[in-house]
């Protein structure tokens, strides 16, 4: 079993250097890849290494990094505010469900991105709009899975909390919102996935800084490499965030990680 | 039985109060926004254009020309670059999935690449997108492929290593070669879960056009959105909004319909 993982490994490693080699021969120079569509790998890592220290476009590339950070995790975290105990006061109590539901399943089908005009004239281009695009991104996973995540909940918990004698308080905060826990943190790396994508949408058309502004600026001016480094570092911190969400689940929820683990 | 006849008849009370309830807290809704805007002027209608207005532009746009095109014609590029889209991610990634599957060495050579599509928002696509293929169908198209493709190879995968093994060895003591497997037992097997991977594709990718064509190009419902900005015409966007959301349901209502005739095996199966 090891051995094999380790020979798997291996094997995508080796995967990863061929990609890289390849990508390498096709953008040497006389390659049959110019430059201007596709940059040479060490290009793109030189211009890595200096975006990391000298400023491109206002900013150095850890500080478009925060700007980014701070405004998808601001709209993701007030969505969370918004979306979690909406989300579970709705599955607990119908009679919010039937008034609240409608209107959600009206704007629910509407791409998050299209309401980015409508913020940018009623909020300018500052970060209000960017914040409020990607609440509005983020709200819809986190509230439909915090539904969910109510509604899965095994009907024998609670008739058991209710045989013990607990009353509907009590049951709403001692088992729902536990036993909801594991569901949450799926919602939350579903919520962050859908924040992360609109910001670069976002960003792209109105912002002063960040991974998305860099990027659409290396590409009016021709910067594939700058391109590039923003791609990649918008692929890495997405995946990295939401490696670190599913992590929390280790302490948030170790039961459900035990679980998952047996089968 | 009487508790569970109550129930049954709990449900369906409870279904005719949720419309109830969901009707009036639509007109209460839809009666705040007249009386927010056209009644009362709280709001101006620069900033919130009345339900009249909102319609009155919509007609206008139906009959109108908007930069170039009348909303048919937007409507229609839209469906034109989404299609491209979708069907050149259908056609490149069934078959990346059904191979993921099929043969482990070809998953781990491709899948570094695929990766990268996959965990780059597809929006990140755009300015690269833009620069190779400037102003032109190709590039939003281009986009809805970004956001089409994984799901469409992950549930293909998925499709194909859940088929039953006996159904694949029972082929080969039938005297089936790999490919008449592959195309007679495997792909049927499979396809619920193709599909499962189109329908999502479809939504993906109809969600990143919005964006491609808000940031490029000349026509589209997307670029009317954005054009709506420019002229500070909030009834426009609105006009937008709720065109991409019909279009939207509507999809993907079609596509849920029609699976039965697609997949007349399905049930049978489940």
């Amino acid at each position: 079993m090891g051995q094999s993982r380790t020979l798997q490994v291996a094997a995508s490693l080796g995967a990863i250097l061929a990609w890289i080699v390849i990508w390498a021969w096709l953008t040497r120079p006389g390659g049959p890849v110019p430059t201007l569509y596709f940059p040479a790998p060490d290009d793109v890592w030189a211009k890595f290494v200096r975006m990391w220290q000298r400023p491109y476009i206002g900013s150095t590339l850890p500080n478009h990094i925060l700007a980014s950070l701070y405004i998808v995790l601001t709209g993701w975290g007030l969505a969370a505010l918004v979306g979690i105990p909406l989300g579970i006061a709705m599955a607990w109590w119908k009679r919010l469900k039937w008034i609240v539901f409608p209107t959600f399943q009206l704007i629910r089908p509407v791409p998050p991105l299209a309401w980015i005009p409508l913020t940018i004239l009623w909020l300018g281009i500052g970060d209000s709009a960017r914040i409020s695009v990607v609440f509005i991104a983020a709200l819809v996973p986190w509230l439909m899975n915090s539904m969910l995540a109510v509604y899965s909940i095994d009907r024998l918990l609670l008739d058991a909390a209710k045989t013990l004698g607990a009353n509907d308080h009590q049951i709403l905060t001692r088992v729902v919102c536990r036993t909801a826990l594991p569901t949450l943190v799926a919602a939350a790396r579903m919520a962050l996935g859908s924040a992360w994508s609109t910001l670069v949408a976002a960003e792209i058309l109105a912002a002063t800084a960040g991974l998305g502004y860099v990027a659409v600026n290396a590409s009016q001016l021709l910067d594939t490499d700058v391109l590039l480094v923003a791609m990649f570092m918008i692929g890495i911190l997405g995946i990295g965030m939401t490696g670190l969400i599913g992590l929390t689940q280790n302490w948030l929820a170790p039961w459900s990680v035990l679980g998952a683990r047996r089968d | 039985m009487i508790e569970k006849r109550l129930e049954r008849m709990g449900v369906m009370t409870d279904r005719g109060k949720a419309t109830a309830y969901g009707i009036v807290s639509l007109s209460l809704l839809l009666i705040l926004w007249i009386c927010a805007t056209s009644l009362f002027q709280w709001i101006e209608p620069r900033v919130l254009p009345s339900p009249a207005q909102v319609i009155k532009q919509f007609a206008w746009i139906l009959t109108e020309p908007f930069s170039g095109l009348r909303l048919p014609g937007h409507i229609l590029s839209s469906l034109e670059r989404w299609g491209w889209g979708v069907l050149t991610a259908g056609f490149i990634g069934i078959p990346v999935g059904v191979f993921f599957a099929w043969n482990p060495w070809f998953k781990t050579f491709v899948n570094p690449v695929f990766e990268l599509i996959h965990f780059i928002p597809p929006f990140a696509y755009i300015p690269l997108a833009v620069l190779w293929f400037g102003a032109s169908t190709a590039t939003q198209a281009m986009v809805v492929f970004v956001a089409a493709f994984p799901s469409i190879v992950i549930n293909s995968q998925l499709g194909v290593a859940q088929v039953e093994k006996i159904y694949i060895d029972a082929a080969r003591v039938f005297g089936a070669g790999q490919l008449r497997t592959l195309w007679r037992v495997v792909l049927p097997a499979a396809a619920p879960s193709i599909y499962t991977g189109l329908r999502i594709a479809i939504s993906n990718g109809w969600m990143a056009l919005v964006g491609a064509e808000l940031v490029v190009g000349k026509v589209g419902l997307g670029f009317m959105i954005a054009q709506g900005q420019e002229n500070a015409s909030v009834a426009t966007i609105f006009v937008g909004i709720i065109t991409i959301g019909c279009l939207g349901v509507l999809i993907d209502t079609l596509v849920q319909r029609s699976e039965r005739f697609v997949l007349p095996w399905r049930k049978v199966a489940s």
